[in-house]
């Protein structure tokens, strides 16, 4: 795509009514609400991800209490919530609500929309050198889908029998049949339509991040100079274009079964207070095998945006080329491609065919190898850098630690075997909140606090940050980690209290220091937010490039404008991360500068020492390992 | 104008972080005096079949030593914050006055670093140590539990090993390596060696892990053809919210079943002619009924609903009158009368499909189901194959025994299975568990309201004390002459005697089948 090309773009959209870019400026509605341009909707949807990551750790506060407390009562709760809490206790249907809504919230609005929604938009035009997404204006409607999405889903808050509350999965028959359970009324018909809505504006997102990482990279913006953030985006985009219509799907057959007479789900039931049901034939386990075709590549849907971005904000904080560039290519398209076909591990013991059990076991187990890959390459990063500890750093590291602490614990549930035993205990809940819900929250984080500055032409404050990340840190671990140990005891996941089985009261000391520690991760919430909204007007004004990074969104101007370059969209030389080159005077070589002619990559002389660090001069070939007796010995540089 | 904005943002923040924790923690939560006695519920929700509390072993020093880490917590995260906010605040005013910055925030997150990982490693060991403890590992009731453990353990001591590994590597990486004015990383961008490396040891690694893995499955879940001939059967009956249990009566067989012959006095729906055709008569008088009914909807019953309101109303009972309203609106809008139509066509086509069964089956000429036992608690004779045939009433659930490692679900329209062999009986367990233990199948699959209290006893005990606890249990369709356990010693004796060749007559059946 030539940049003559993009300029002819952007003319016709606005060349007639102002002579300049960056003098376009609409009406509030155009510049605020209903605007195509790609920073404003990733703005928008970073508010509505934010909201809603409100909603759904306040959520989860609410069911913390009843957990940790189930004989005390909260008079605010009742006050709060009126008929959802009696006397200021949770009632357990509610409770049941409050973890559905948990999940889904966080799942789909938070850290898919959330998460995938605002950086995609952000930086995909911006680091592929674009004026804009493929399409601004489906750009547009996708954000306005999700919102719709976001306010059908909490307005199922106020149906007269709550919201769904057959889990985030909603496997019927359970979601099937209002009479199971009051949830399965209404607020079950509202979560489906949420979740069309949302499918229509991930797929509209989707086909518009391929399409413009695809056509309309700068010129000299190769492939394989693209940032690992971008590869992130564009792979997330493909398994959300090819997995999301499979739900569309599932919760169509879903709705036709409540509402139609179907039998897609259904069969021999006989409901008490109802009586035997006519459906015959249908098969529940078809359900979960449709759920989970979306609902496993989902999970990277969630985590590859996170590893793209902390990629990028360690590789620049730690002022060193990624390790492994292509490396970390090939195994984000490896695990791209394995999501698709590793679904089954959730259903090992849903009664499916037990051979298809080892099927799925093989290939879940597989998958753990690029994930493996990843982390080395993140720890080889980091190895002899020069590490500023920026909040989005900090949030990067924590996020390779949490990936670690939860990925290990993949490796069991993967396995069919230890599965009978895991499944949907506690030790899944501990899993993958730590993995994907953590931390890809960390993710999330550490892109906010990284380009807030070209977000809002202002930093955020540093010290706040650093609070906020260790508060976080600490409550995440506090919160995830004995609950592995709760469920390899026997305990299981959706209990609205535990106090009826009397081998289960052990563990009553752990559930409040899990409630305390998640209180404790609340409030640090209240840190960032304040931090957000405050720094928003009053922080310090940002430089333009305030990180030194490579990458070319910091060649814009503070001020955002429409088309974001003015005049020239600048070219492409060299890879993204090029930091601390030898041949360089500065420890940073942006993508758009030409320089004096330096090669792309630096290749050290064959014969000469290669590498020289503190002063010191080391071969490259015996470096590595050498460094580990300076790590015992604790050598101070 | 900026300053007053600020300050105002500043303090309304404080504000109602002090009052949210005050409130949160001065009148509702005592943390220090929550013990484990409080814990027992009075009243179980919604008809879930009733167990009576009794409140394990206490761990006093246990329970004060975390409730005083919470505390601990809450004061050291309180701190923390006054602490590093003041000083943060302070060094930046100093580093106004002075001109330069006294204190490295760099530096003092690099150093938090090392603590952090530190202190996590020991909190890490602690709780293996300490929550470890607990945890259901090498001390399994059943034979393919005793090859889960050790597998368990294979795969806990790999991935201990590697987490500590790996989250060292992090931190001290983070910590030496951070940054100092005028050094440069290395450049490094890649090393093909190292990287085939850190993918071809985790690959074999895995492999060995996923090997053992399939193996494990293999024996588990094709248990019963690997055994055939050697195992009892027995049924295990999963609705909203409970489990029932169906053992096969002195024929040996347990009899076939239908959805569709559920009913009061049948509750598992046995294939048992006269059960299913009194089904058939109340639910043909039914229908009559809900005929009856839909006619009269529009006139009497809502006459009759009116009539009832003002009655209502004239006692100021608003609770009933707003029910009463609810039923006149649902009748206005047609949604009583739309129940009622699907009521009918449901029951005609059950009807129907049940006279299908008893014109094209044999189903309902069989006497299997006479015979077959229903129970509210599980025995299972130690050390014998037993298969855990699954049958849901209604939605799916899930059988969870924790102590055999034993789960499957439940799914309405699919039979599942489960065969394992108990080791231990419940009064051997009970010395290692303590005096209160008891196997327990729990439900773990979200499946309602009640989804937290829904599970079934399960006892393990010899074959001849199955047997025994089986003869006094009733049938379900055809009165047993003996007396209930609680009778007479006389009778209990002619029994235990008449007991081992009965009982190697049972299992000879059972092995037939």
């Amino acid at each position: 795509m030539s940049t003559a090309t993009l300029d002819s773009h952007k003319v016709g959209h606005h060349g007639d009514a102002h002579g300049h870019d960056h003098d376009h400026h609409g009406n509030f509605i155009t510049k605020y609400i209903f605007s195509t341009d790609h920073k404003m909707i990733s703005k928008q949807y970073l508010l509505t991800g934010i909201i809603m990551g409100c909603f759904g750790m306040g959520m989860s506060l609410l069911f913390r209490l009843q957990l940790a407390w189930p004989n005390e009562t909260f008079p605010i709760l009742e006050t709060l919530l009126g008929k959802w809490a009696p006397d200021g206790k949770l009632d357990p249907n509610f409770y049941m609500a409050l973890v559905t809504i948990h999940g889904t919230i966080m799942v789909f609005y938070v850290l898919t929309a959330g998460l995938s929604g605002t950086f995609s938009n952000l930086l995909i035009p911006l680091q592929v050198g674009a004026r804009d997404m493929a399409s601004p204006f489906m750009n547009m409607l996708s954000y306005w889908f999700f919102f719709l999405s976001s306010v059908v889903l909490m307005s199922s808050f106020f149906v007269e029998t709550g919201p769904a509350s057959s889990g985030w999965t909603v496997y019927p028959p359970l979601s099937a049949l209002p009479k199971a359970m009051p949830g399965s009324g209404l607020g079950t018909t509202l979560w489906l339509v949420a979740i069309v809505l949302f499918i229509v504006s991930a797929l509209l997102g989707g086909v518009n991040y391929i399409s413009t990482v695809l056509n309309m990279r700068t010129k000299g913006m190769s492939m394989n100079r693209l940032p690992l953030t971008i590869w992130a985006f564009f792979l997330t985009a493909v398994l959300g274009l090819l997995s999301f219509p499979v739900l569309l799907g599932a919760g169509l057959l879903l709705i036709f079964d409540r509402s139609f007479g179907t039998s897609f789900y259904l069969s021999d039931i006989h409901l008490n207070g109802v009586g035997a049901l006519s459906n015959s034939g249908g098969s529940p386990v078809l359900y979960q095998h449709l759920f989970w075709f979306l609902g496993h590549p989902e999970v990277y849907i969630i985590l590859m945006p996170a590893l793209g971005i902390s990629s990028e904000v360690i590789s620049t904080n730690a002022r060193k080329p990624i390790f492994g560039y292509t490396a970390m290519i090939i195994s984000l398209i490896g695990i791209s491609f394995l999501s698709f076909i590793v679904w089954g591990h959730h259903m090992f013991i849903t009664g499916m065919n037990p051979f298809l059990g080892t099927m799925f076991m093989y290939v879940t187990l597989i998958i753990a190898v690029p994930s493996a890959v990843k982390t080395f390459n993140y720890l080889a990063t980091l190895w002899k850098g020069n590490i500023k500890f920026t909040p989005a750093m900090m949030f990067a590291i924590g996020l390779v630690s949490l990936f670690i602490s939860g990925g290990l614990t993949g490796i069991y549930l993967g396995n069919a075997a230890l599965d009978i035993q895991l499944h949907d205990s506690y030790f899944v809940v501990a899993h993958f909140h730590l993995v994907m819900g953590s931390a890809a929250i960390f993710g999330m984080f550490a892109g906010i606090y990284h380009w807030y500055p070209k977000m809002y032409g202002r930093m955020m404050n540093k010290t706040l940050g650093s609070l906020h990340f260790w508060l976080t840190f600490i409550s995440a671990y506090l919160v995830f980690f004995p609950m592995h140990f709760m469920g390899l005891a026997g305990v299981p996941r959706r209990y609205y209290e535990f106090s009826l089985i009397p081998e289960f009261g052990i563990w009553m000391d752990v559930n409040v220091l899990i409630t305390v520690s998640a209180l404790l991760g609340g409030v640090a919430q209240l840190l960032f937010l304040y931090n957000f909204f405050y720094s928003m007007y009053f922080g310090e004004k940002a430089t333009k490039n305030p990180w030194l990074s490579n990458t070319l969104e910091w060649s814009t101007e503070l001020e955002h404008i429409h088309g974001n370059w003015v005049g020239e969209i600048p070219t492409v030389y060299r890879g993204p991360h090029e930091y601390s080159r030898p041949d360089r005077e500065l420890d940073y070589f942006p993508q758009y500068e030409k320089g004096n002619g330096e090669p792309e990559h630096y290749h050290a002389p064959a014969t000469a020492p290669d590498t020289s660090y503190d002063g010191k001069k080391e071969k490259a070939s015996t470096v590595f390992f050498s460094s580990f007796a300076h790590l015992f010995a604790m050598r101070r540089a | 104008m900026n300053t007053f904005l600020k300050l105002t943002l500043k303090f309304t923040l404080a504000v109602v972080i002090l009052f949210s924790t005050a409130s949160l923690f001065s009148d509702s939560i005592d943390i220090s005096n929550l013990k484990v006695e409080q814990l027992s519920a009075e009243k179980p929700f919604f008809g879930a079949d009733e167990y009576k509390y009794e409140p394990g072993k206490m761990d006093t020093p246990e329970t004060q030593l975390s409730s005083r880490i919470n505390w601990a917590i809450i004061i050291f995260s309180v701190l923390m914050v006054l602490v590093l906010a003041n000083a943060f605040d302070i060094s930046k005013y100093t580093a106004k006055i002075t001109g330069r910055e006294t204190v490295n925030s760099n530096n003092v997150n690099k150093w938090i670093m090392l603590f952090f990982m530190i202190i996590g490693f020991i909190a890490v060991i602690w709780e293996y140590k300490n929550h470890g403890k607990h945890i259901l590992l090498n001390n399994s009731s059943s034979e393919h539990g005793v090859n889960y453990d050790s597998m368990f353990t294979i795969t806990l001591v790999l991935t201990t090993i590697v987490f500590f590994i790996t989250q060292f590597l992090l931190f001290m990486f983070s910590f030496n390596y951070s940054y100092k004015e005028g050094r440069k990383a290395l450049y490094y961008a890649h090393n093909n060696r190292l990287e085939i490396i850190w993918t071809i040891i985790p690959a074999i690694v895995l492999t060995v892990l996923v090997l053992r893995g399939h193996m494990t499955w293999r024996s588990v879940v094709y248990a019963e053809e690997l055994n055939k001939g050697k195992i009892r059967s027995i049924e295990v009956f999963a609705y909203q919210f409970g489990w029932k249990a169906r053992y096969a009566g002195d024929d040996g067989i347990l009899g076939e079943h239908d959805y569709k012959f559920i009913s009061g006095k049948n509750e598992l729906g046995l294939a048992y002619g006269p059960e299913v055709d009194s089904l058939l008569a109340s639910l043909k008088i039914e229908l009559k009924s809900e005929e009856q009914a839909l006619k009269v909807l529009k006139t009497a019953t809502l006459a009759n609903l009116k009539h009832q309101l003002d009655s209502a109303d004239g006692i100021k009972n608003y609770k009933m009158m707003e029910s009463i309203q609810q039923s006149i609106d649902d009748i206005n809008d047609g949604t009583a009368e739309d129940d009622i139509k699907a009521s009918i066509k449901r029951k005609i086509k059950q009807i129907e499909r049940i006279e299908a069964i008893k014109k094209h089956s044999d189903m309902l000429k069989s006497k299997a189901a006479m015979d077959d036992i229903i129970v509210q608690e599980i025995h299972l004779a130690k050390d014998s194959l037993v298969t855990f045939n699954f049958r849901s009433k209604d939605i799916i659930h899930s059988a969870w025994l924790p102590h055999f490692r034993a789960q499957m679900n439940v799914v309405p329209g699919m039979p599942t299975k489960f065969t394992f062999r108990p080791t231990k009986t419940t009064a051997e367990a009970k010395k290692e568990f303590g005096e209160e233990f008891e196997f327990y199948l729990y439900c773990n699959k979200i499946c309602g309201v009640s989804h937290y209290n829904m599970k079934i006893k399960v006892v393990v005990e010899s074959q001849a004390e199955v047997d025994a606890w089986l003869s006094t249990q009733q049938p379900a369709f055809i009165k047993r002459p003996v007396a209930p356990a609680s009778s007479t010693p006389a009778i209990m004796v002619s029994d235990s005697t008449a007991m081992p060749a009965a009982a190697v007559d049972t299992t000879k059946k059972l092995a037939i089948r």
